[in-house]
C-alpha cells in the first residue's frame, strides 16, 4: 500500500489484537479486536478512560501483560525497525522478546515514585540495559550513563548517578526513567501515562522533553493518557478506546473539530478547557450530549456577598519534625503559613496550587481536623478555633467535607442509608418516617435510585460512591461544603456529571463552597474566586477573572502556563522546559516569616509581594 | 548517631519493662522461696527466721530493688536446684542454645528463601500449589512430634545421629554439631514454613512493583529481574520476620531441648520452673527476654544497614 | 488460584467442622470410663478392632483418648483466645484510636511483653500457678494478649486515618459511636483472621505444656500429655505418638487453613 506513494511503511501495525485474562468466571477481555498503525517519527495518543484497554494494549506490544496474567489471545503486532524485515512481536519467542526490550522499544510508566529500583544506584540502574544490548564496558557505559542524564536534563549529572532513587523528587525520577527507556536510542518510545501523577508544572516539564526528544531522534511515540487535554498538546493522530475497543481513529485535528463517534463527543464535552470562560460572569455547567440541560449557580446576591459565611485571618498549620535524642521539635513543616480569605455565601472559592502546598491542610485545619497553630476562622459568627469540643461537634453541622478518595471516604461495612443517615441522628435532626423521607429525597438530590440505600459500598462505582458521600454532606443542611480534589480521582465524563451536580446544588440550596483543587480548568468552571497557594502561602487572590485573565503573580502564571489546554488550536506545549527545583517549606524552630504584604491590584484581587 | 543512642535508651526502657515484668510474674505465686528451701513441712520459726534473713518480708519495691542491683552489679544468686552460681550457669547454657538457635536459622533460611522465590515466581501455578501445601504442613505439625518422629527415623531406626545428650563445642565442635542436629532440625522446619511463606508473599508484592516492569521493559532477563532486582528488596522483610521469629525459637527450645535432653538454656528454664526454683527463673526468665530483645535491636540495625533509603534517609 | 483457595477453604472447614464435632458429640457416645479404664492384659496393643487406634502403656483405649482430648483441646484453645480478645481489644482499640500518650505508654508496655516468647511466658505463669486446666487458660491467654493487642491497634490505627473516619467526626459522631460503628466493624476482618489463627497457635501451646507436665494434668485426656507419654516405648509402639501427633497436626491444620483463607477473603491489605 506505501511502497506506491512512496510514504515508508508503519513502524509498528497492529492488527486485530484481542488479549484475555483468567477470571473467576473464565476469561475476561482487556482488548478485543483493536487495530491501528504508528509510523516512524510520529506521536499516536491512545485515549481512554479507566477500563478502555489501552494500557493492556501498550503493554502486550512487550508483552509485558504476559506477566500480569493476560494472554495475547489472537492478533498480530508488527514491528518493522528502520528497513528491516517486519517481525510480529505476538509471536516471538520469548529470548528474542527479552533482546528487543529496551533495545528497539523503550518504555515509560505513570509511577515515578516506584519506577526505580530503591536499593540500587541510579546509575547500576541506567547502564544494565546498555551493559546488556550494547554489550559495554563499564566505563562506555557509565559515560554513556552521564550523557543519557545530560539529553533528558537532570541539574548536576554526575552527582545523581551515584544517588539512590529516594534522593530524588518524582519530577527528577520520571527523567531518569525516561532517560533508561531512551538509553538504547529506541524506534518507539511507549510512554504509559507517563505524567499522571505529576503536579501541572512538572508535567508540562516532561511533555515538552519528550516532545524534544521525539523531534530530535526521530522516534516514534505511542502515548497512552486519559487526558484529553495532553492528547490535544502532543498528538499527531489519535486512538479513541472504550471497553477495551477502539471507538475513532484519526489526525488529532479532525479528533477535535469534528469528532464523529458519540463517546468521543461526550468525551470532548466533559473535559473543561482552560479559557474558555473567558468574558463568563459566573461557573457554568458542562453541556453533555444527552444529559439534561444543567442549571447554573445564581451569582451570590449584594446582601450575601456582603455578609462572609466563612473568614479566616493568619490561619497558619505547622507539623513539628522530631529528632535528636529527646526527640525536641528540631523543624517545622510550614504547611500553611498565613492564609486569609473571605467566603460569602452562596459563594465559591477555590484553593489551586501543586501538591504540597497546602491547600488540603488549609481546608482540614478549618474543620479543625488538624490543630492549627495559629489564627482565627469564623464560621457563621463563630470562631471555630476557640470552641470547647461540645461546641465545635454543634458547629461542625456547618460545614461538611468532600473527600478525594470515594473509595476510602465511605465505611464499607455500613449500609448507604445508614451512612447519610448518621449525621442527621448525629444531631437529632430528623428521626423515624421523616429521617426515610429525608434519606429518599437526597437519595433523589443527588441523582441516586433509591434501592441504593440498601447496598454496601463496594456495590457502587467511584462516581456514585461520590455522590453519596455528597448526599452525606448534604443531609445536615450545611451553610458551606469543603470539597477537598472531590473530583480528582473520576474518569472525566464522570467528573463532568459529579461538576455539573455541584453547581447544581448550589443553584438550588445556596450553598458555599471550599473548592481545592489541583486541576485549572475543572477550578475555572466552577469557581466565583480563585485563591492560588505556593508553599503554604497564597500568592494571589481574586475573582476568576482576575487570576485567569488577569494573573499578575510570577507563579500564578507558571501554573497557567504549565496547564495543557483540550484545544488543538492552541498547542502552547514548550520543548524548552527546563528543571525547576521545588523549595522545601521545612524552615527550623523559630524561624518565622515574615508577615505576607499583599498589593491589591483591583478591588479584591490581592497579589503577594516577593520577599 | 542520634538514633542509635535513641535506640540504646528505649533499650533500657524495655529492659526495665521486662525485668518489672519478670519480677511480677515470679511474685504472684502462692508460698515463697523460704518454703521452697525448707519445704513445706518445716515449723513456722524457722521459716520466718529464714524469711527474715533472705529478706522476704521487706515490701515487694525493696525487694525488687535488691534483685535488680544484684543482676546489675553481677551477684546473681545461686540456684536452689542445683547449689551453683547463676551467672556461670546461664553463659554456658546461652553458648549451647546459642548453636541451636544459629543452625536452626541457618537451616530454615537456607531453604525458605528460594523455595518463597520460586513459589512466588510461578505464582498461582502448581508451583506455587506444592509449595504452599507443604509449608501449610509444616505450620501445622508441632515442632516436638517432628522431634519425636525424627528420634524415632535418624538415632532409633536408623542409627545415624544422637537422639539426646549434649556436647561442648569449644571442645568438640563436631560432636557438639551432631548433637545439636536434630534440635535443630526439628525447630527448622517449622520456621522455614513460616518462613517460606513470608518470602513468597514478601516477593509477590515486590515483583508486583512499577520498578520491576520497568526492568523488564529495559529488556533484563527474568533470572536478572527476579534474583538481582527483586529478592534485595524482599530481603529486608524476611530478615525482620526472622528476627521476630527469635523470640518463638527461645519458646520452642524449652520444649525441644527437653525432648532432646540437650543441656541449654530451655533445658534450664524447663528444670527451673518445674522446681520452682525461683531465682533461677527470674534469671533464665529475664535474659531470654533480653537476648529477644538484643537480636530484634542487631537485626533492626542490619536492616538500616542494608538498606540505602534508611541508611541515607 | 480461585479454585486452590476454594479447595482450601473446603478443606479447612471440614477439618474443622470435623474435630469441633468430634470434640462436642464424642463425651455423649464414647463413656469417659472407657477412656480412663486400664486393661492390664491390653497393654501397647497396635490398633485391631477390638482397640481401633491400639492401646497405651495403661492399656486405656487411644481411640476414645484422642477423641476426648479434641474437647480438652479446643476448650482450652477457645477459651484463652477469647480470654486474649477480651483483655486486647479494649487496649489495642483505646490505643490506636485516642493515641498520644496512652498509646506511647501501652506500646512500650507491649513492646516489652512481646521480647517474652509466647511459650515461655504461658510456661512461667503456668508453673507459678500451679498448673491445671484453668491456669493454663489463663497462662495461655495472657501470653497471647501483647501480640492482639498489637494487631487491634494497628488496625485502628489505620482505620482511624480513613476518610470515612473524618467524614464521621466532621459529621458530629462522639467518640463511642465513632468506636461502635466504624472502628470496631472495621478492626473485625483483621482480628477475626488473627483470632483463626491463634487459636491454631493455643492448640499447639496447649499440647507444648501439656506435654512438659504443666499444663492439662493426668489423667484428663491430653494430646500432649498422651505424647509425652509414649516417649517411653516410643520404638515399641509408635503408634502411641502417631495417634495424638497427627490428631494435633489435623487441628491445627484445618485452623491454619481457615485463617489463610479468611485472610485472602477478608483482609483489607490482602486484597
Amino acid at each position: 500500500m506505501s511502497e506506491q506513494t512512496g510514504t515508508p511503511p508503519p513502524l509498528l501495525s497492529i492488527e486485530n489484537l484481542r488479549v484475555e485474562f483468567d477470571g473467576e468466571t473464565g476469561p475476561i477481555v482487556g482488548v478485543k479486536d483493536v487495530s491501528f498503525t504508528v509510523n516512524p517519527g510520529e506521536t499516536v495518543c491512545v485515549v481512554g478512560e479507566s477500563g478502555s484497554g489501552k494500557s493492556v494494549t501498550s503493554l502486550s506490544l512487550l508483552r509485558l501483560v504476559e506477566f500480569g496474567g493476560g494472554k495475547i489471545v489472537s492478533g498480530r503486532l508488527w514491528f518493522r525497525p528502520g528497513g528491516e524485515e517486519a517481525m510480529d512481536l505476538a509471536q516471538m519467542p520469548a529470548e528474542r522478546m527479552i533482546d528487543l526490550r529496551g533495545d528497539r522499544i523503550g518504555m515509560i510508566f505513570q509511577e515515578p515514585m516506584t519506577a526505580l529500583n530503591p536499593v540500587f544506584t541510579i546509575r547500576r540502574q541506567l547502564t544494565d540495559g546498555l551493559r546488556r544490548h550494547r554489550k559495554l564496558s563499564a566505563t562506555e557505559a557509565d559515560a554513556r550513563a552521564l550523557e543519557l542524564l545530560q539529553e533528558v536534563r537532570l541539574p548536576e549529572p554526575e552527582q545523581r548517578l551515584k544517588q539512590y532513587p529516594h534522593e530524588l523528587s518524582g519530577g527528577m525520577r520520571q527523567r531518569v526513567v525516561i532517560a533508561m527507556a531512551m538509553a538504547c536510542r529506541p524506534q518507539l518510545l511507549i510512554a504509559d501515562e507517563p505524567t499522571t501523577a505529576l503536579d501541572v508544572t512538572i508535567q508540562a516539564e516532561i511533555l515538552g522533553l519528550i516532545k524534544r526528544l521525539k523531534r530530535e531522534f526521530g522516534m516514534a511515540v505511542l502515548f497512552i493518557t486519559h487526558d484529553m487535554a495532553v492528547v490535544a498538546q502532543l498528538a499527531d493522530r489519535v486512538v479513541v478506546m472504550r471497553h477495551g475497543e477502539k471507538v475513532e481513529e484519526g489526525p488529532v485535528e479532525r479528533i477535535f473539530t469534528e469528532p464523529q463517534a458519540e463517546y468521543t463527543k461526550t468525551l470532548l464535552a466533559s473535559v473543561p478547557k482552560l479559557g474558555e470562560m473567558r468574558g463568563k460572569p459566573g461557573p457554568e455547567p458542562l453541556r453533555i450530549p444527552g444529559q439534561p440541560e444543567p442549571v447554573a449557580p445564581k451569582p451570590p446576591t449584594e446582601a450575601a456577598a456582603a455578609r462572609p459565611v466563612l473568614s479566616v485571618k493568619g490561619l497558619t498549620t505547622r507539623f513539628p519534625v522530631k529528632g535528636g535524642i529527646l526527640r525536641r521539635v528540631v523543624a517545622n513543616v510550614h504547611a500553611v503559613e498565613d492564609v486569609s480569605f473571605e467566603l460569602a455565601h452562596g459563594e465559591t472559592l477555590a484553593l489551586v496550587g501543586e501538591s504540597g502546598c497546602g491547600k488540603s491542610t488549609t481546608a482540614r485545619s478549618i474543620l479543625r481536623l488538624v490543630k492549627p497553630t495559629a489564627g482565627d476562622v469564623v464560621m457563621d459568627g463563630q470562631e471555630v478555633l476557640r470552641l470547647d469540643p461540645g461546641a465545635l461537634r454543634r458547629a461542625r453541622r456547618n460545614m461538611q467535607m468532600v473527600f478525594q478518595d470515594p473509595f476510602a471516604s465511605l465505611n464499607p461495612f455500613m449500609r448507604l442509608r445508614k451512612q447519610v443517615a448518621e449525621p442527621m441522628l448525629n444531631y437529632d435532626l430528623a428521626r423515624g418516617s421523616e429521617l426515610q423521607d429525608r434519606i429518599a429525597f437526597l437519595f433523589d438530590r443527588v441523582g441516586l435510585p433509591r434501592d441504593f440505600m440498601r447496598r454496601f459500598p463496594h456495590e457502587l462505582s467511584g462516581g456514585q460512591r461520590q455522590r453519596v458521600a455528597i448526599a452525606r454532606a448534604l443531609s445536615v443542611n450545611p451553610k458551606l461544603i469543603i470539597a477537598d480534589e472531590a473530583v480528582s480521582a473520576l474518569d472525566v465524563s464522570v467528573q463532568a456529571q459529579v461538576l455539573n451536580l455541584l453547581m447544581e446544588l448550589q443553584a438550588d440550596f445556596g450553598l458555599s463552597y471550599l473548592f481545592i483543587s489541583h486541576d485549572m480548568a475543572v477550578v475555572e468552571r466552577v469557581s466565583h474566586r480563585v485563591g492560588v497557594m505556593y508553599l503554604g502561602r497564597i500568592v494571589e487572590i481574586g475573582s476568576r477573572a482576575d487570576i485567569f485573565e488577569n494573573p499578575r503573580h510570577s507563579y500564578t502564571r507558571t501554573l497557567l502556563a504549565g496547564v495543557p489546554i483540550a484545544d488543538v488550536t492552541r498547542r502552547t506545549l514548550k520543548e524548552s522546559a527546563e528543571f525547576k527545583p521545588l523549595p522545601s517549606p521545612v524552615f527550623p524552630v523559630g524561624q518565622e516569616r515574615a508577615a505576607p504584604v499583599y498589593d491589591e491590584v483591583s478591588p479584591g484581587h490581592l497579589v503577594l509581594q516577593d520577599d | 548517631m542520634v538514633y542509635l543512642v535513641n535506640r540504646l535508651l528505649l533499650v533500657v526502657l524495655t529492659l526495665f519493662v521486662i525485668s518489672i515484668v519478670t519480677f511480677g510474674i515470679t511474685n504472684i505465686l502462692p508460698g515463697d522461696v523460704a518454703m521452697m528451701i525448707m519445704g513445706t513441712q518445716s515449723n513456722p520459726e524457722a521459716l520466718e527466721g529464714l524469711r527474715q534473713s533472705l529478706g522476704l518480708n521487706d515490701p515487694l519495691i525493696v525487694q525488687y530493688g535488691r534483685w535488680i542491683g544484684g543482676l546489675l552489679s553481677g551477684q546473681w544468686g545461686e540456684s536452689l536446684l542445683f547449689n551453683e552460681p547463676i551467672a556461670p550457669l546461664i553463659s554456658q547454657k546461652m553458648l549451647a542454645s546459642g548453636l541451636i538457635v544459629v543452625m536452626t536459622m541457618a537451616i530454615a533460611l537456607l531453604l525458605a528463601i528460594p523455595l518463597g522465590v520460586w513459589a512466588a515466581r510461578h505464582r498461582d501455578r502448581w508451583q506455587d500449589t506444592t509449595s504452599s501445601t507443604a509449608a501449610l504442613l509444616g505450620l501445622s505439625v508441632p515442632d516436638f512430634f517432628i522431634g519425636i518422629m525424627l528420634i524415632l527415623l535418624f538415632a532409633a531406626y536408623l542409627g545415624w545421629l544422637p537422639s539426646s545428650g549434649f556436647v561442648d563445642p569449644t571442645e568438640d565442635f563436631f560432636g557438639a554439631v551432631r548433637h545439636a542436629f536434630l534440635p535443630s532440625l526439628a525447630l527448622a522446619l517449622g520456621l522455614m514454613a513460616h518462613l517460606t511463606r513470608m518470602t513468597r508473599s514478601a516477593m509477590i508484592g515486590i515483583l508486583n512493583q512499577e520498578f520491576i516492569r520497568v526492568a523488564r521493559a529495559k529488556g533484563l532477563p527474568e533470572r536478572t529481574v527476579v534474583w538481582h532486582y527483586a529478592l534485595p528488596n524482599a530481603i529486608g522483610p524476611v530478615m525482620t520476620v526472622a528476627g521476630l521469629q527469635i523470640g518463638f525459637l527461645f519458646g520452642s527450645i524449652i520444649v525441644i531441648e527437653s525432648l532432646f535432653s540437650y543441656t541449654g538454656m530451655g533445658w534450664l528454664t524447663y528444670q527451673a520452673l518445674l522446681n520452682r526454683d525461683i531465682p533461677l527463673i527470674q534469671s533464665t526468665v529475664f535474659v531470654i527476654a533480653a537476648v529477644v530483645m538484643l537480636v530484634n535491636l542487631a537485626v533492626d540495625l542490619l536492616y538500616r544497614v542494608i538498606d540505602p533509603r534508611i541508611r541515607l534517609g | 488460584m480461585r479454585k486452590f483457595l476454594s479447595t482450601k477453604a473446603l478443606i479447612g472447614l471440614g477439618l474443622v467442622l470435623t474435630v469441633v464435632a468430634v470434640a462436642v458429640l464424642a463425651p455423649f457416645f464414647i463413656p469417659p470410663e472407657r477412656a480412663t479404664q486400664m486393661v492390664m492384659t491390653a497393654r501397647l496393643q497396635p490398633p485391631s478392632f477390638d482397640f481401633l487406634l491400639g492401646t497405651d502403656q495403661l492399656g486405656r483405649d487411644l481411640f476414645a483418648r484422642v477423641m476426648l482430648g479434641a474437647q480438652t483441646s479446643l476448650t482450652i484453645a477457645v477459651l484463652a483466645v477469647g480470654m486474649s480478645i477480651v483483655l486486647g481489644l479494649p487496649l489495642g482499640i483505646i490505643s490506636g484510636y485516642y493515641g498520644g500518650r496512652v498509646d506511647n505508654v501501652l506500646m512500650r508496655l507491649i513492646d516489652a511483653l512481646l521480647s517474652f516468647p509466647i511459650l515461655l511466658l504461658a510456661l512461667t505463669i503456668s508453673a507459678v500457678l500451679g498448673p491445671n486446666l484453668q491456669n493454663t487458660i489463663i497462662a495461655i491467654g495472657v501470653a497471647f494478649t501483647p501480640f492482639l493487642a498489637r494487631i487491634v491497634r494497628g488496625e485502628a490505627l489505620r482505620i482511624v486515618q480513613m476518610p470515612y473516619v473524618e467524614a464521621a467526626r466532621s459529621a458530629g459522631t462522639r467518640d463511642l459511636q465513632m468506636i461502635v460503628r466504624h472502628i470496631l466493624p472495621n478492626v473485625m476482618p483483621a482480628l477475626i483472621v488473627q483470632a483463626t489463627i491463634s487459636l491454631a497457635f493455643a492448640v499447639l501451646a496447649e499440647a507444648a505444656l501439656s506435654f512438659l507436665g504443666l499444663g492439662t494434668q493426668p489423667p484428663q485426656a491430653s494430646w500432649g500429655l498422651m505424647i509425652q507419654a509414649s516417649r517411653q516405648f516410643l520404638d515399641l509402639a509408635p503408634w502411641t505418638a502417631l495417634v495424638p501427633g497427627c490428631a494435633l497436626a489435623i487441628t491445627i491444620l484445618g485452623l491454619n487453613l481457615l485463617g489463610d483463607v479468611l485472610r485472602d477473603v477478608l483482609d483489607p491489605r490482602a486484597r
